[in-house]
């Protein structure tokens, strides 16, 4: 069997965020980056269902940025990816989810995976688009936002989560592709000595401009700060009519009481 | 000499951090209060390839350099300095069979303990022999081709809960002069008796006890190098344990000083949040000045061994003043915190009490001093 697992690294989501000269993106000077979670989870069941089948199925992680992005492929080596691909794009966030999508089923093509995982969204731009996309692209079935994942013979039984914490199962064979939601599972830490082995796995460059055929179809027009919100509100009067008046924006302009 | 640490080194540190965060922070406070020892961790810590850093890969350990291991031992003891010292105990016995040990001994007993599948401890301290290590009374009398340990260890890391020790023994063969060898015990041996973990200041969760050897048999094969040869062997190891402890006091201050400018953002007074106050600015600016001095030491010392050179005057500077350096950053922190403090609430009263010990284990100030004056006067 043959495993894709897609994993995007993005700043750590408990960086300070500033607009970049353009507007359209946040500065990435000073940020510490990190894989994404949800590709966590994606990297980690992709793992499991390795150690599960044997060694001689494969994981190939592939990851799409500046050569920073090698870091997220090492953690995802270390944690158990066999291969690397590094698809060298200094301008990825630039491309829309379309492009990503685009650049990655090219990749996959004419490669036989068997199984796609992906995170169900990454945490910076939060499309939800790309892991879809690419099995649109490639023609493949496709179930989102696991939270629960077995695999048998050629079938893949998938929990999802649904609005409201509503379960449910999905059955798919492969080839496909599923997206992966917090709750799937607890990804490992790669350990040291893991860290030492991953170095040795091969991590392919390629190009970005051998992949990408496809213009940008959305373009993102301002990226910025929510407006400061006004100062909060002071109630007087009497303690009965005070409830009254609480009560009342508590219905209307929260969540609280509905 | 270059002090930045290589792009795999940083890898190593935030590697370490994140395992400690995640590992250690959440119980760190909880088994101080109860001085629970940390059976737990010790086999998160061996999955992670924390108990053999330093020793080669083919015996089980991690390949990495003494500045990868000093800055590991800070990460860890930034959270929890009680399983830090666990390890160090642990590095000292693996440390001194890997030094001087045969390639059989190596073998049978390094590699376990560099995976982590046991744990060791190095005895050499005895209730009445402690900077005087040479004045240690435990006797090792030869025994139809092996030895028979007579005597009492005190204040041993990890003594009621490692499977192999290392246990320096005053030894005197027949018809030749007095000297003090080191010998490999396995822990289970009849006529050994481990005392409960003493009730310390700090290090609470960390297993301190007497050991009390009764005619324990040790058979000829676990001596480790020559006969005699054993307090030159030890004075080594304690050389490179005092980068170790002074990485640990280091981690224990820069907890202090984090901690320190956090509360000192947060805490109002006077309108004002406290850290706008020159009393503390100065107290925090000293804190973080005299600890980066320390990291310095400690890489100066760490990267002298790395290259093979001689650093027993710059294991104990770096040991002298980390350790001293940690007792007063945490002294400053307990004064920021005030009242909170010096209470269990906030972590800093548990720091002051780990920083003092640095200034105790593996040779106290005093100790340290004596070294470093008479490397300085040697001629």
């Amino acid at each position: 069997m043959k495993i894709l697992v897609c994993i995007k690294q993005v700043p750590d989501m408990e960086s300070r965020f500033k607009p970049n000269g353009s507007g359209v993106w946040f500065e990435e000077t000073d940020l510490a980056f990190r894989m994404n979670e949800y590709d966590e989870y994606a990297v980690e069941q992709a793992v499991r269902l390795k150690e599960q089948l044997g060694d001689a199925h494969e994981v190939t992680v592939l990851s799409i940025g500046p050569d920073r992005v090698v870091e997220a492929i090492k953690k995802a080596l270390a944690m158990g990816c066999d291969r690397g691909v590094h698809v060298q794009d200094p301008a990825a966030s630039l491309k829309d989810p379309w492009q990503i999508a685009a650049i990655i089923a090219a990749y996959a093509r004419d490669k036989g995976f068997d199984l796609i995982f992906t995170g169900m969204q990454s945490q910076d731009r939060g499309s939800a688009q790309v892991g879809v996309t690419v099995a649109e692209d490639l023609g493949l079935p496709c179930t989102t936002t696991l939270v629960g994942f077995a695999y048998d013979n050629g079938t893949i039984t998938a929990k999802r989560e649904l609005e409201g914490g509503v379960k449910g199962v999905v059955r798919v064979k492969t080839p496909a592709l599923v997206t992966c939601q917090l709750g799937l599972n607890v990804p490992r830490y790669p350990t040291l000595p893991n860290i030492m082995k991953a170095k040795k796995k091969e991590i392919e460059a390629i190009p970005v401009g051998d992949l990408l055929r496809e213009e940008a179809r959305t373009a993102t027009a301002s990226f910025h700060p929510p407006a400061k919100k006004g100062g909060g509100i002071v109630l007087e009067g009497e303690v009965g009519a005070l409830v009254d008046q609480l009560v009342g924006i508590l219905k209307d302009k929260t969540a609280v009481l509905r | 000499m270059d002090f930045a640490l290589t792009a795999e080194q940083k890898e190593f540190q935030r590697t370490v951090r994140e395992f400690a965060e995640r590992e250690l922070k959440p119980g760190a406070s909880r088994r101080d209060e109860t001085g629970e020892f940390p059976a737990a961790i010790v086999p998160k810590l061996a999955e992670m390839g924390l108990m053999g850093m330093v020793f080669p890969l083919e015996y089980g350990g991690g390949g990495r350099d003494f500045v990868s291991y000093a800055v590991a031992v800070e990460e860890l003891a930034r959270v929890d300095a009680a399983v830090t010292i666990t390890i160090l105990a642990h590095t000292l016995c693996a440390g001194h069979i890997f030094a001087f040990g045969s390639d059989e001994q190596k073998r049978m007993y390094l590699t376990p303990l560099a995976r982590g599948e046991k744990l060791g401890a190095w005895a050499l301290t005895e209730p009445g022999a402690g900077s005087d290590a040479a004045a240690i009374r435990t006797q090792a009398v030869a025994d139809d081709g092996g030895w028979r340990l007579t005597g009492n260890k005190f204040f041993i890391s990890n003594g009621s809960r490692a499977d192999t020790l290392v246990v320096m023994a005053v030894t005197a063969p027949p018809g030749g002069k007095r000297g003090i060898s080191a010998f490999i015990v396995p822990a289970d041996v009849p006529g050994l008796t481990k005392g409960k973990n003493l009730d310390k200041l700090g290090f609470r969760a960390s297993d301190t006890v007497a050991l009390t050897f009764k005619e324990v048999p040790v058979p000829g094969a676990n001596l480790i190098g020559e006969a005699n040869r054993g307090f030159a062997q030890a004075m080594e190891i304690l050389n490179g344990g005092r980068i170790g402890v002074a990485a640990m006091a280091l981690g224990i201050g820069r907890a202090c000083l984090e901690e320190s400018i956090a509360y000192g953002k947060r805490r109002e007074a006077f309108g004002h949040p406290i850290a706008d106050f020159e009393a503390i600015r100065w107290m925090l600016a000293d804190m973080a000045t005299e600890l980066d001095a320390a990291r310095l030491l400690v890489h100066r010392a760490a990267r002298l061994k790395d290259s093979g050179e001689r650093f027993v005057r710059e294991a104990a500077m770096a040991k002298l003043f980390a350790s001293e350096a940690a007792t007063r950053a945490a002294l400053k922190a307990v004064q920021i915190h005030g009242g909170y403090g010096y209470t269990r609430a906030f972590p800093v009263e548990r720091y002051l009490r780990e920083a003092k010990l640095c200034e105790i284990g593996e040779g106290t100030s005093e100790v340290q001093r004596m070294v470093i004056a008479k490397e300085l006067l040697k001629t």
